[in-house]
């Protein structure tokens, strides 16, 4: 039965308008590291159109291979984390936006399996989003001829990537249940943008491995010094999170009133 | 219980802090009956559904369906139900043929069973085109075919022909019809129309308040209903009391149109024309009537539905 509840969960998301927002969305972020990377690399004539010169400047990336890596790391960080949670919050909260959680509530089908298999068509849909993330990024690399290459450093930033990734997906377990418990989007939605703020916080104090919202950016590099692999501690809250997120949002399902 | 029990509630109730929206409600509905569940907005008609279908936990009492009892975890009985719960909700981005679909790959349909119930509710027209687009009418039987998409021995629905035109309202009042008489199925519809109530249902069910106040058959409505003799006179108050001077005919009622509704005596018909013509009052009219559903179902409730 299993099977069937996750064929019928890509169906719905194979026929939503997420997946062509979401897709745009990460479409969008290696185009914007390769004009950073440009602007990086031709200040002047980038300044002489009017672009961002200047602030590309401070940021004191450099236009190579490493550098380019970097930058698409800490897009996934934050764009990665935002966009899985917006996916997540979609995939959860339409059932109870469009009224048709109360459809599957009564079904010869144990209501744990509609969050499981959930969860799982968000995992397939953003890893495949994460592999398109990583062959448009090549791509535009390789368009800009960007120096320093070498195999060892590519497999190295697509290991970065998808960790940052996953981690990042762990992480929607909690914003499935919010929004079972919020029976919407805005709920997780207005979830997901208070935890990545309070991640950055936390993110910039000693706590930052031990908070799960604190460890993608830190992984990523994006709140303060890159912490370049991740501590067992920090994979225990995570794995922690993970599970009660999900133990929540089946209980949820479960047991709590639908009333529709 | 009895085999032939299909949906039994005892004692179900359900509270959200002060508000008792059932109170404690006992029913019986037996294979291939239906059951009209009649009561105004706001009586606890959906809060019993979704409590017949485990969408809400009762705060007391239990409910059982085709020999289950309905609590967390136990799912594999509603392979056997259809049900339809207050607004028709579909996904909007999925044709027709593909919500039905979907709804056969988890209740264990054979791929056969769409394209029946498709024709079955008249969506053959309608088919591939996106839920979203569909009018309101057809929107709801879109929903219905969900509920008779895997054969269900009982179904369960809420206020089941919202937004259907006369046309479809009758040939729904048929179908449930057909399929109780002919398969067995088992319906419990609610409504808080009377007339569909009326002509569909083999038993009635009234709640109020939470309360069932009235479980009665179609004979039982019959018994209980009350019959009165209407006079149409030209002077309906001295008619009145015409008949308790000369008669002792007492408690006759009279309308500010002008009609006079006789209660008790009126079986003695013959002689009231006989006394009102011969006091020189016109007589314009002289029937036998029933109260109906509605005129039952308001001195019950104390109001309109």
């Amino acid at each position: 039965m299993f099977r069937q509840v996750l064929l019928t969960e890509l169906l719905k998301l194979r026929r939503s308008q997420i997946t062509w927002i979401s897709w745009l969305a990460i479409s969008i972020m290696p185009l914007v590291c390769g004009l950073f990377m440009w602007i990086v690399r031709e200040p002047e004539r980038a300044a002489q159109l009017g672009l961002l010169g200047q602030k590309a400047q401070f940021t004191g990336a450099t236009a190579d291979w490493p550098g380019y890596f970097a930058m698409l790391l800490q897009t996934v960080g934050i764009g990665g984390m935002i966009l899985v949670s917006v996916i997540a919050a979609y995939v959860y909260g339409r059932e109870y936006a469009d009224g048709t959680a109360k459809n599957l509530f009564a079904l010869p089908v144990q209501r744990h399996w509609f969050a499981v298999a959930k969860l799982i068509v968000v995992l397939i849909w953003f890893g495949s989003l994460i592999v398109s993330l990583l062959v448009e990024g090549f791509i535009v690399g390789a368009l800009l001829k960007l120096p320093g290459f070498s195999v060892a450093l590519a497999a190295n930033a697509i290991g970065d990537i998808l960790l940052s990734a996953l981690v990042a997906w762990l992480l929607v377990s909690v914003v499935a249940w919010i929004a079972a418990l919020g029976r919407g989007y805005l709920a997780p939605l207005g979830f997901t943008i208070f935890m990545l703020v309070l991640g950055m916080v936390v993110g910039a104090t000693g706590w930052g491995k031990w908070f799960p919202w604190s460890i993608v950016p830190l992984f990523a590099g994006v709140a303060g010094p890159r912490v370049e692999t991740l501590a067992p501690g920090s994979l225990a809250v995570l794995a922690l999170a993970f599970v009660a997120g999900v133990i929540a949002v089946i209980c949820q399902m479960r047991y709590a009133d639908n009333t529709q | 219980m009895p085999a032939d029990i299909v949906i039994s509630a005892r004692g179900l109730a359900k509270h959200y802090g002060p508000v008792r929206a059932v109170d404690g409600i006992d029913l019986d509905v037996h294979r291939g009956e239906v059951y009209g569940f009649l009561g105004r907005n706001g009586s606890g008609k959906t809060t019993t559904i979704r409590l017949l279908l485990g969408l809400i936990r009762p705060t007391d009492g239990e409910v059982t369906v085709l020999g289950a009892r309905i609590k967390p975890g136990v799912q594999s009985v509603f392979a056997r139900v259809g049900y339809l719960v207050e607004t028709a909700t579909s996904y909007p981005n999925l044709t027709v043929r593909e919500n039905l679909d979907i709804q056969r790959r988890l209740t264990g349909a054979p791929p056969r069973a769409i394209d029946e119930t498709i024709i079955l509710l008249r969506l053959d027209r309608y088919a591939d085109r996106r839920a979203g687009q569909l009018s309101l009418g057809n929107k709801q039987r879109l929903a219905l075919a969900r509920a008779l998409l895997n054969q269900p021995e009982a179904l369960i629905l809420d206020e089941p022909v919202n937004g259907l035109d006369p046309a479809g309202i009758v040939e729904i009042r048929k179908l449930l019809r057909r399929l109780a008489d002919e398969r067995g199925v088992t319906v419990f519809l609610s409504s808080h129309i009377l007339s569909e109530i009326a002509q569909l249902a083999d038993r009635i069910g009234i709640i109020h308040e939470g309360l069932i106040v009235e479980d009665l058959s179609r004979e039982d409505l019959h018994e209980r209903s009350r019959r009165c003799l209407i006079v149409g006179v030209s002077d309906a108050r001295r008619a009145a009391a015409l008949l308790d001077r000369q008669l002792g005919i007492t408690g006759a009622e009279h309308t500010p149109e002008g009609v006079l509704h006789v209660f008790e005596g009126r079986e003695r018909a013959a002689e009231i024309a006989r006394l009102l013509v011969t006091s020189g009052l016109d007589v314009t009219q002289l029937c036998l009537a029933e109260e109906d559903l509605e005129d039952y179902f308001m001195r019950l409730t104390g109001g309109a539905a």
